[in-house]
């Protein structure tokens, strides 16, 4: 007993006496999201061995899974300690407050050049490019083949009416089947309600105004809200059911006609082999149908004495061979011009390739989005929910935009 | 033995140095580790900051006000005050009775024991991430159990359903929070001398007599630790609520640790000065419960009473 | 009759305290595949106990648990050394600051540490601390005083002065009387602070996330996460390693918990 006693004392002052700070030195500090576990440490890792060998300083890589990121950077940027490179869903609060550098300092023109128009479009901020691509992914609509051939079903939905019909007989077909799983929780009720709303024909600003409440975008959450509480024929909640742990579930079981994806969700669809699944374009009002186009960001953070070391990490990452074998690795579609050359020839890649330029962004560009975003997530499901208001949430939420366009 | 006699003043002049001298790592630890970030705290409630953190001057009570002007202020504090009130309540009573039930001995008690350490030593975060699973609605181990069973004729949305949210919160708060309650009764318990329990028996009293006038007074100590210590860390409890709250737009069912949370993080306000502000007004909450409980429980003079036995 | 009727009562309550954890054990042994059917299942149709060796072989696991024992058993034994003394001396006698003193400890932990981070993670910075054991020692012990020291103190009340007088006359002094007399006598305090501390900071989640970043400093409850993500999601792992984590705990509640049986013995007092 005193001898456990007298052990249990020396690991403690052990512990703190000699455990040293990792701190000090040059290096630069690498932030990176956690897309899986299974890759993106081991490429991240890999690549900033290779950085250091090639001459670079010490790499503090950090992982941090995408719960926890705003937290963890937002903790960082408030001890004025910010990261020297950061990958993000999100720059453009950041370039506001001056606090990146544009892509001309860390960027090779060729590396500039690589980009994909439209991605490097929704990286700019005042027509500089700060949010420099990293990935992108594309919604795509998916369909249970089985479910379809049980119900009678040939085609996927091309107009809201067919998908309403669709619905319908899916719902019908009893037991426990879902028509539409539809995801308006806070996790990403932003991207499925632009889809949705693209393809009523509103959008999130007309010129260069907010235009949330719209007539076409009101139109377009109340026949949301039907779905739910007239036809009935989604999930139950849907206005508090998010994707990865709610939809996808769902659909991954089998037990959903329709849901609107992307290609990770194909990826576990293909591993589990459970789900005979089909991928097309959304329904539209529209002539063409339009999809949610999202890319992450790499930013690199102005700090004394970093613009070279980091000029050189990012060049090393944006080498074709490295982004697009990390790319492949987590599933995601590429941003550079040499990148989509490189993946076309992945079969299972090409429903979202080729979807890829009718892709529309988020209008990132315009730091009030980052509030916005955050908004919709935390409100647009109510207007789904049993005696929700669709007009009175679009409302609020325009309120709310044009506030925060006029605000900090 | 009575409480001392007033000292001299050079007797206490005396003790106020051994008093440092015992009480010294602790306030060495709290000084250390506590100190600084509860004065940045406060310094971040009186700023200014970027949706990205950065720090852009001061503002003065600014925050304060502008947090008392939260639409949502109002149904937070309910539901703070209702998660509080019911799981310390349900759980201190329940504790009560394990503790008795863990104090007799019978087969298989010492796992009994075991059993009950097990919600307590699990993490927090994966005990909740556990009962999400449990109570999906399509999911879930507790739609399939009591659609069964017949005592549902439907699946209900636990955890979407704004009826029944706050309940299914609750009970998880329960759940982990009788462990360690039943087992600081249970040592408060072990500390009563036989000796009571005899001369009580001799004198005819009924168990339930003996339980109410004996028994639950000389545990008048650990309950008031109990008590305290819960309501504070209910109070202070993110995990359960964030987890289980996680699908629900908007705060109807947050309290005021997960709504500082969302205001600095997850909701369009992303302010860091405003929630710190909350972070503040959350310490002088409880600060201003305790010291009420405290102050009614007479906690002093009962362990003047208890020191002084015979 | 009695002895049944708590037997049952007993083994009930195992029961249900043990059920949803049960539900965690049998979805760590699903496959990816079964994870999520309708109707439910409780029962894995194929078992993957394999789920467990891949936990198991994970050399990041075998780190994290490193990590986690050293800081909680570190974290107690200071916890324990620090407010022993604190909560005798309060529960002894009366001096200037006393209420003042216990009060204060209180505050402390009153702040969450949720709100509490953000300087928490500036101060170990500038002391260029983060990232070592130290830090998140120190924290998790500052953090669990409250508890040891408020405890305690009420086990120390609870001892009438005369055992301790009387021990001191005997022959053993006043370090002795505290030490072969008084110490054994709050051994139930002294184990329900060692439990308390040893699990709050086993288990503690917000302040570790913030302070380790290196891979190979990351405790248990951080580390778990990697296996459900946005993205890619093992349940099974997830709970898989859960289960393991709590098995340490266990373990040293079981080597320790009958002496939450203690007590004054009868006739002391004499």
């Amino acid at each position: 007993m005193k001898g456990v006693l007298a052990a249990v004392v020396l690991i403690a002052a052990f512990a703190v006496a000699c455990d040293r700070g990792a701190g000090g030195g040059p290096g630069i500090t690498v932030v990176i999201a956690e897309y899986s576990k299974d890759h993106t440490r081991g490429f991240w890792q890999a690549l900033a061995e290779q950085y250091t060998k090639q001459g670079g300083p010490k790499v503090d890589l950090r992982i941090i899974d995408w719960n926890s990121i705003d937290q963890q950077v937002t903790t960082m940027i408030q001890n004025n300690q910010p990261p020297d490179v950061l990958n993000l869903n999100s720059f453009s609060s950041y370039a506001r407050d001056g606090l990146l550098y544009p892509a001309e300092d860390v960027l090779s023109p060729n590396t500039r050049e690589d980009f994909l128009e439209a991605f490097a479009r929704g990286g700019q901020y005042q027509g500089k490019l700060y949010g420099l691509p990293i990935l992108s992914s594309a919604r795509a609509f998916f369909y249970n083949r089985d479910l379809f051939a049980k119900a009678g079903l040939e085609a996927p939905p091309k107009t809201w009416n067919d998908f309403v019909q669709h619905a319908k007989k899916l719902q019908a077909l009893g037991g426990g089947v879902i028509g539409y799983a539809m995801p308006l929780g806070p996790e990403e009720a932003q991207a499925e309600w632009a889809i949705w709303m693209w393809n009523g024909g509103g959008d999130w600003k007309q010129a260069d105004a907010w235009a949330i409440n719209s007539d076409a975008n009101v139109r377009t959450l109340t026949f949301l809200a039907d779905l739910a509480n007239r036809q009935r024929v989604t999930q139950v909640n849907p206005g508090k059911t998010n994707r990865t742990d709610g939809a996808f579930q769902l659909f991954k079981d089998g037990k959903v006609g329709m849901v609107i994806g992307f290609s990770p969700l194909a990826k576990q669809l293909d591993a589990e082999g459970k789900v005979k699944y089909g991928v097309a374009e959304m329904p539209t009002t529209l002539g063409k149908p339009t999809t949610l186009g999202v890319e992450d960001y790499l930013m690199a953070f102005k700090k004394k004495d970093n613009r070279d070391a980091v000029k050189k990490f990012l060049d090393l990452y944006y080498q074709p061979d490295n982004i697009t074998k990390w790319i492949t690795a987590e599933g995601f579609l590429p941003v550079t011009k040499s990148g989509l050359e490189r993946m076309r020839s992945n079969a299972a890649l090409a429903p979202y390739l080729d979807a890829l330029p009718n892709a529309r962004l988020a209008p990132t560009t315009d730091p009030a989005w980052d509030r916005v975003k955050l908004d919709v997530q935390q409100n647009i499901g109510a207007a789904v929910q049993p005696g929700g208001n669709p007009k009175g949430v679009l409302d609020q939420l325009q309120r709310n935009a044009v506030a925060a366009a006029g605000a900090r | 033995m009575r409480a001392e006699a007033p000292a001299p003043a050079r007797a206490v002049k005396g003790r106020r140095w051994e008093a440092l001298l015992w009480l010294g790592p602790s306030l060495a630890l709290i000084a250390g580790v506590v100190f600084y970030p509860a004065v940045a705290l406060v310094h971040a409630s009186l700023g200014r900051y970027s949706i990205t953190g950065v720090y852009q001057g001061s503002v003065g009570a600014d925050n304060y006000v502008r947090l008392l002007q939260q639409p949502a202020l109002s149904t937070v504090l309910t539901n703070t005050v209702v998660w509080v009130g019911a799981v310390v309540a349900v759980t201190v009573v329940v504790s009560l009775a394990l503790a008795q039930l863990l104090n007799q001995p019978f087969p298989g008690r010492a796992l009994v024991r075991w059993a009950l350490i097990v919600p307590w030593a699990a993490s927090l975060i994966m005990t909740s991430k556990l009962f999400v699973w449990i109570y999906d609605y399509y999911f879930g181990a507790l739609n399939r159990l009591l659609t069964s069973a017949g005592v549902l004729a439907r699946p209900v949305d636990w955890l979407g359903d704004d009826a029944t949210v706050m309940g299914a919160m609750i009970a998880v708060g329960i759940f982990v929070s009788l462990p360690f309650t039943t087992y600081v009764v249970l040592a408060g318990l072990a500390s009563i001398p036989g000796e009571v329990y005899e001369a009580a028996r001799v004198d005819g009293a009924s168990r339930w007599a003996t339980y109410r006038r004996l028994t639950l007074p000389l545990l008048k100590p650990a309950l008031l630790v109990a008590v305290v210590l819960n309501v504070i860390y209910v109070f202070n409890s993110f995990p359960i609520v964030w987890t289980l709250n996680d699908r629900n737009p908007g705060f109807a069912h947050d309290t005021m640790v997960t709504f500082m949370y969302k205001i600095a993080f997850k909701s369009a306000l992303r302010d860091v000065g405003l929630a710190a502000a909350l972070g503040v007004v959350n310490v002088l909450l409880i600060l201003v419960a305790v010291l009420a409980y405290l102050r009614t429980v007479r906690w002093d003079d009962g362990e003047a009473a208890a020191s002084g036995r015979a | 009759m009695r002895r049944a009727a708590l037997t049952a009562a007993g083994w009930a309550l195992a029961c249900v305290v043990l059920a949803p954890y049960a539900v965690m054990l049998l979805t760590a042994l699903k496959p990816d595949a079964e994870l999520r059917t309708t109707p439910p299942r409780l029962l894995p149709v194929l078992w993957r106990p394999e789920n467990f060796l891949d936990v198991l072989g994970d050399p990041d696991f075998a780190s994290w648990l490193r990590v986690s024992l050293v800081v909680a058993t570190a974290s107690t034994a200071i916890v324990v050394l620090a407010a022993a003394p604190a909560a005798y001396y309060t529960a002894r006698h009366r001096f200037p600051g006393r209420t003042a003193f216990l009060v204060v400890v209180l505050v402390t932990q009153m702040f969450s540490p949720t709100a509490l981070v953000v300087g928490l993670y500036r101060q170990f910075f500038e002391l260029d601390l983060v990232n070592t054991y130290a830090a998140l020692i120190l924290t998790n012990a500052a953090f669990n005083l409250a508890f040891a020291i408020w405890i305690l103190r009420a086990f120390f009340a609870s001892i009438p002065r005369e055992i301790e007088e009387a021990a001191a006359v005997d022959g053993c002094g006043r370090a002795g009387a505290l030490l072969r007399v008084v110490l054994p006598l709050s051994l139930p305090g002294l184990v329900t602070a060692v439990i308390f501390a040893f699990i709050a900071a086993w288990n503690e989640y917000i302040v570790a996330l913030t302070l380790m970043t290196a891979p190979e400093r990351k405790p248990l409850t951080v580390g778990i996460t990697t296996y459900v993500t946005a993205y890619v999601q093992h349940w099974n792992h997830l709970f898989a390693a859960s289960v393991l984590a709590i098995v340490p705990v266990v373990v040293l509640f079981a080597l320790i918990e009958r002496h939450l049986v203690g007590g004054l013995t009868a006739g002391s007092v004499k």
